[in-house]
Order: C-alpha cells, then sequence, then structure tokens
C-alpha cells in the first residue's frame, strides 16, 4: 500500500517538475518570438519558423516526461 | 423501461479509469475482430487499430487517385474542387516543408515519402474524432443488443485512433528512421554518413567520448516522434473522457441533480477541448512530417 503510495507521489512530482520546465521554456520562446517580431514584422515568416522548430522538441521532451511519469505511476504499483 | 435496464447495467460501480483506458487502447488481443493464422511466430489477427490503419488508408487511396485522375481527364491545368485543396497542401509540404530542410537538389526525392506520412497521420489522427463507433455503441446499448461475440459488438471495443496507438507510430517512426540512414548514405556514401555523424577535427579522445552520445542521439530522435504522436493523440482523448466522467462520478456520489448539474459544465469544456483536439490533429501531423523532414535534412548537410 505504501508503494502504491509513493508511486503515486513520484508520478505527481514527475509531471509537475515537467510541467514546470516546458512551461519556463515555451514562455522564453514566445517572449523571444514576440520581440523579435515587435522589433522587425518583416521577418515574421522567418521567426515563426525559427521558433517552431525547437518548440516542438520541447513539447516532445515534456510529452517524454509524462510518459515515463505514467509508467512509474503504472509500473510502480 | 429502457432507462431502468440501464440503470440495471449501471449498478456495477463506475470505475472512470477503467473505461477511459478501454476506450483509448486496442481491442483486447485475446479476441480481435479476425484471427487469422500466426506466420513465423508473428500474431496477424486484425484489431481494431488495424482495421483503422486499412480504413485511412483505402479511403485515402480512392479519394486521392479519383481527385487526381478527374484532373487529369478535364481539358483545363486550372484545378477544381477538392484537387484545390489536395494541391495547395501538397505544395506546402513540398515548398515549406520539404525544400528549405532538404535542399533544392534532393527535393523532389523525399517530397512524395513526406507527403504520403503527412495524409496518413492526419487521417488517421483524424477519423479519431468522429465518434462513429460509439454512436454505434449506445445504439447497441439501446436497441440492437447483439450478442457479446459477434463481429458487430467487438468492434465496438476500444479506440479507434490508430496513430494513439504506440506500436503504429513506432513503426512510422521506423520508416523515418531508415529514411534518415538511406538519404545520408545516397548523399555522402554508406561509410561516408556514419562517418559524418561525429564532428571532424576533435582531439581523439572527445570524438570516442562523442561516439555513445551520438548513437544515442540516433536512437532518441524516432523514439521522440513515437511518443510525442501517440501521447498527444492518446492525451486529448484522455482529457475529453476524464472531463466527462465527471459526470458519471458526481452521480454516483451525490445524486443525480449533481450529475446534471456538472454535466453542464462538463460538456462545454469537453466541447471546447474537442475543438482543441482539431488543432492537435492537424498540428501533430504537420510536427512528424516537419521534424522527419528536419532529420534528413540533417544526414544530407552534414557538417564536414
Amino acid at each position: 500500500m505504501q508503494g502504491f503510495a509513493l508511486a503515486y507521489m513520484g508520478a505527481g512530482i514527475g509531471l509537475g517538475l515537467a510541467v514546470i520546465g516546458a512551461g519556463l521554456g515555451i514562455g522564453k520562446l514566445a517572449a523571444g518570438a514576440a520581440e523579435a517580431i515587435g522589433r522587425q514584422p518583416s521577418a515574421t515568416a522567418q521567426i515563426t519558423g525559427a521558433v517552431n522548430l525547437p518548440l516542438f522538441l520541447l513539447e516532445g521532451v515534456a510529452i517524454l516526461a509524462e510518459v515515463f511519469a505514467l509508467l512509474v505511476l503504472f509500473l510502480g504499483r | 423501461m429502457q432507462l431502468e435496464e440501464a440503470a440495471g447495467h449501471v449498478a456495477e460501480p463506475f470505475d472512470a479509469g477503467k473505461t477511459i483506458i478501454e476506450h483509448v487502447s486496442n481491442s483486447p488481443l485475446s479476441e480481435p475482430l479476425i484471427h487469422l493464422p500466426p506466420v513465423f511466430g508473428i500474431d496477424f489477427s486484425v484489431t481494431k487499430h488495424v482495421l483503422m490503419l486499412w480504413l485511412v488508408s483505402t479511403v485515402i487511396f480512392f479519394v486521392v487517385t479519383f481527385a487526381v485522375r478527374r484532373y487529369l481527364r478535364q481539358d483545363r491545368q486550372i484545378p477544381s474542387g477538392f484537387m484545390n485543396a489536395l494541391e495547395a497542401g501538397v505544395d506546402f509540404i513540398r515548398e515549406s516543408i520539404v525544400r528549405p530542410n532538404v535542399g533544392d537538389k534532393w527535393v523532389d526525392t523525399y517530397t512524395p515519402l513526406l507527403v504520403t506520412l503527412f495524409v496518413f497521420i492526419l487521417g488517421a489522427n483524424a477519423i479519431g474524432l468522429i465518434p462513429i463507433f460509439d454512436v454505434l455503441n449506445l445504439l447497441n446499448h439501446t436497441v440492437l443488443h447483439s450478442p457479446h461475440d459477434s463481429f458487430f459488438s467487438k468492434m465496438l471495443e476500444g479506440g479507434v485512433t490508430a496513430t494513439g496507438n504506440f506500436n503504429v507510430t513506432a513503426a512510422l517512426a521506423t520508416i523515418t528512421f531508415f529514411t534518415i540512414i538511406i538519404a545520408g548514405a545516397r548523399a555522402h556514401g554508406f561509410v561516408k554518413h556514419w562517418k559524418n555523424m561525429v564532428p571532424h577535427g576533435l582531439p581523439l579522445p572527445v570524438t570516442l567520448f562523442l561516439i555513445p552520445i551520438e548513437i544515442m542521439g540516433m536512437l532518441v530522435r524516432p523514439f521522440a516522434l513515437t511518443m510525442r504522436l501517440a501521447a498527444n493523440m492518446t492525451g486529448g482523448h484522455i482529457a475529453i473522457l476524464a472531463i466527462l466522467s465527471f459526470v458519471f462520478i458526481f452521480n454516483t456520489q451525490f445524486g443525480p441533480a449533481a450529475g446534471m448539474g456538472i454535466g453542464v459544465f462538463s460538456l462545454t469544456l469537453a466541447a471546447l477541448i474537442s475543438a482543441l483536439e482539431i488543432i492537435v490533429v492537424l498540428v501533430q501531423a504537420y510536427v512528424f512530417t516537419l521534424l522527419s523532414a528536419v532529420f534528413i535534412g540533417m544526414a544530407i548537410h552534414a557538417h564536414h
């Protein structure tokens, strides 16, 4: 029963940490993109293209963290 | 009378987790839709996700072939109707995904593969949003009452989003994995491709240190592709179902009035998340294609 509770706790804490990291990353990316577009509105397409790829890679890492948190939860009990 | 019977069915306590997992997972392997004999120890039985894969590829094959044939038969060069959308989509993928990443020399070599991946993933994602089988299940529950082991009632078990199954996306990512190797080998030669993976001109200890990291990176890319697509597809469905299951949880905990009250919020939120899912469906197909193109481009334009 205690292992069960610990698995839940681990998954919850891990998910929270992943969300913090992903939120910080996406926030920085969005801030940078908005600032860059504000300075140079003519380069919007290029800036969007440059922002997209790291955004998706970051999202992939967050999703991986989510999957592993779920695995901890399912395998831990 | 129907209601009483339905209440009789629900009399067993509602388990949200079990219901949700049942809905997003494949039909149980012990009772597939069609039993096929195993070949070389591999079970080729047709489960629900396999059926969905066939359905998607059949629909795409016939729709695209029909549109293109009709376009080729007409006199004018200007496309009309569905062909317009198709051409715009293919042009978008070719010009803004493949060309900037892969380069002008190889763009026509890898566009067909990436367009196929995009259209297939988009179709499989989108078909998961249409609740055909859930409506059929409701019909079965209230009117038809087909026996448990019939083909029809087996079809109602399990989810319909084939791309929400990790095995399907792993297969798609394997295609990308081998395409990366083939692209590098065709651009630089088979041996040179492997040499390119480690930057040149570094001291020997650093190179030795980099080799395992690069091998890991090579394997992590398709793994990340697999997880991203499947987890996104499964995650959206789980979110919608979790919100909808509040209705049943409140119903059993606090009575029918609370269930109906929470139902107003649940349904609104679920509808909004479904709208978000439409965007996710498009974005995930785009992301898979874009990342495949980026990785192929990285193999072709390796640093010297």
